[in-house]
């Protein structure tokens, strides 16, 4: 899992061409960035929200993504319970989280929006699917029999 | 056997199933559903990755989110669901029913299910095209799996398929997966594409390939599957024009094939029912009302094509429901013109428009192209014109035309067939 750059040298601008990932229109976008004033700039286009924007700021500074993975449940009818970040964590911590859950178990029930862990690089673990104990499922238990 | 009678009967308790269903009884009818699997949410819920929901809710979900968002709903409006229930046949209503149609399925729980009904929904989604369908050379060694297949053991059944993993195909659920597999620990050794151009998103190229530094192999073919009882490894060579050039050929080993080589809507049930399909699509021929050719049943999401996003699917759905309950309530039907793909364009849907009220054409292009034109015509006449920014196969065109975009068409004699809607990328 690597950044494909390093970071830019005073005074080089620094131009990247990304998709931006904040939705799946994917916008082709121009990243450019140069050190100026003692900071960094950024300046962005191709992007077509201000989303777009602030994606390509952070991912010429520091990207970061969101984590979905599964945390193993002690059930045998559901066996994995699906948990996400609620906001997205640095890119590079993205395979430590993962294992990490994966080490983990839960007991069932679980509740979607139940939080799981409570702060990993400023983001809550939360679970996404709200899943029963284990017991034979009733069928037809999403609703009442129609009439005759 | 008791005949159950509904209003409508939804085959398929997905995201289009969902959507349709409430729907139906947001206009008063009495629908049911039948699912096969024993939970509502059809494959949103292996879906645990986010991107679902930026339309319809303006927010960035997972799939079991999503799906949340209508079965709770769906449960909460009453609607009944028959769980674990496969349906098995469409027919025609013999004569004890009070509806059209008869549809039977088969329970786990209570056997022979049959009911009687005025209108079906097809909503039954798509599967996945498999070795048999891209004719890949070599052995049958254990550890080739679809990558839907793969995804469902590993975010369901909590298993994980191998260890060092080649995926043919770069369609976006072999992308998604192969992030997947390198978070549980696998490597994710190649992405092969015999394209030249990927089949997936280009926000899953970025964040599933590129994030992980997983190699894309465009333009190049799985020449062979090596392996007598587990794979052992793959072949790959370069495309050269329409052959492959076999001097460039390379050996990856591995102990796991994924492939993600496309979807085709899930029609059995359908095509025994007397539906005819459409080539492009592979789903049903619907008009504007997304009926099919048999007058009553209806067909919306993956069934009917195969999207990109499930918020098209539920836009999809409600529209298909919100014509089903017009159709209930016997209101008369437009005039519809027929509607077909031109140039570029490899399929359309829906197959007719009423020019008098809101189509949403949904088609896929032939051609990968920027600043392209969306051509409709009317009888070989040009009547709009839309810019299209980017255009590829991979991903799906909507394309709304307001009421009046297309002219209605002009009186003719009785025997005179109405003019053909075309629409065509240029």
């Amino acid at each position: 899992m690597t950044a494909e750059t390093g970071s830019p040298r005073p005074g080089a601008a620094m131009e990247r061409e990304l998709v931006c990932i904040a939705c799946p229109l994917g916008c082709r976008m121009t990243v450019s960035s140069r050190i100026r004033d003692g900071g960094v700039e950024v300046t962005v286009s191709g992007n077509r929200c201000a989303r777009g924007e602030a994606y390509g700021k952070e991912e010429m500074l520091a990207p970061r993504r969101i984590l979905t993975a599964v945390v193993p449940t002690d059930s045998a009818l559901f066996p994995c319970a699906p948990v996400r970040t609620d906001r997205p964590i640095r890119r590079e911590l993205l395979g430590e989280l993962a294992s990490e859950l994966y080490r983990r178990r839960v007991s069932l029930p679980v509740e979607e929006g139940q939080v799981f862990m409570e702060d990993y690089d400023g983001a809550r673990v939360v679970f996404t699917r709200t899943l029963p104990p284990d017991e034979i499922p009733a069928v037809g238990e999403a609703g009442a029999e129609p009439e005759g | 056997m008791k005949t159950r009678n509904v209003d409508a009967l939804v085959v398929g308790g997905g995201s289009a199933g969902l959507a349709a269903a409430l729907r139906l009884r947001e206009g008063g009818a009495s629908v049911a559903i039948m699912e096969r699997e024993p939970y509502l949410g059809g494959i949103l819920l292996q879906c645990i990755h986010t991107g679902f929901g930026l339309h319809e809710f303006g927010e960035d979900l997972t799939g079991p989110e999503y799906a949340r968002r209508f079965v709770a709903p769906v449960q909460e409006a009453g609607i009944p669901a028959y769980l674990d229930a496969t349906v098995t046949e469409i027919g025609r209503e013999p004569h004890d029913g009070r509806g059209t149609h008869s549809v039977t399925a088969l329970s786990t729980t209570q056997g022979v299910v049959r009911f009687s009904t005025r209108a079906v929904i097809l909503a039954m989604g798509c599967r996945e095209r498999n070795r048999g369908n891209v004719a890949i050379a070599g052995t049958r060694p254990a550890g080739v799996f679809t990558a839907g297949l793969a995804q469902r053991l590993v975010n369901v059944e909590g298993c994980v398929p191998g260890r060092s993993v080649v995926i043919i195909g770069s369609g976006d659920i072999g992308l998604i997966m192969a992030r997947r597999l390198t978070l549980v620990g696998c490597r994710v050794l190649a992405v092969v594409e015999i394209q030249a151009y990927p089949s997936g998103n280009a926000r899953n190229i970025a964040q599933c390939l590129n994030d992980f530094s997983i190699p894309l192999y465009l333009g190049h073919v799985v020449t062979r599957i090596e392996g007598r009882d587990r794979v052992e490894a793959v072949r790959v060579a370069p495309r050269d024009g329409t052959g492959i050039a076999a001097d460039k050929e390379f050996r990856i080993p591995c102990d796991t094939v994924l492939l993600s080589v496309g979807l085709i809507p899930e029609n059995e049930l359908s095509r025994a029912a007397g539906v005819s399909l459409n080539e492009g699509t592979g789903g049903p021929w619907v008009d504007a009302d997304y009926m099919t050719g048999v007058p009553g049943i209806f067909a919306c999401g993956n069934v009917l094509h195969v999207h990109d996003l499930v918020d098209f699917v539920t836009e999809e759905a409600r529209q298909c429901a919100a014509q089903a309950a017009r159709y209930l309530a016997g209101e008369p039907r437009e005039e519809m013109l027929p509607v077909s793909a031109g140039a570029n364009v490899r399929s359309i849907v829906p197959n007719a428009c009423a020019p008098g009220r809101r189509t949403v054409f949904m088609l896929r292009s032939l051609v990968v192209k920027n600043d392209a034109r969306l051509i409709v015509s009317v009888g070989g006449q040009e009547v709009r014109t839309k810019r299209l920014p980017h255009v590829q196969p991979s991903e799906m065109i909507r394309a709304p035309l307001e009421p009046g975009e297309i002219p209605a068409a002009p009186a003719r004699g009785g025997r005179e067939a109405p003019p053909t809607v075309e629409v065509s990328i240029r």
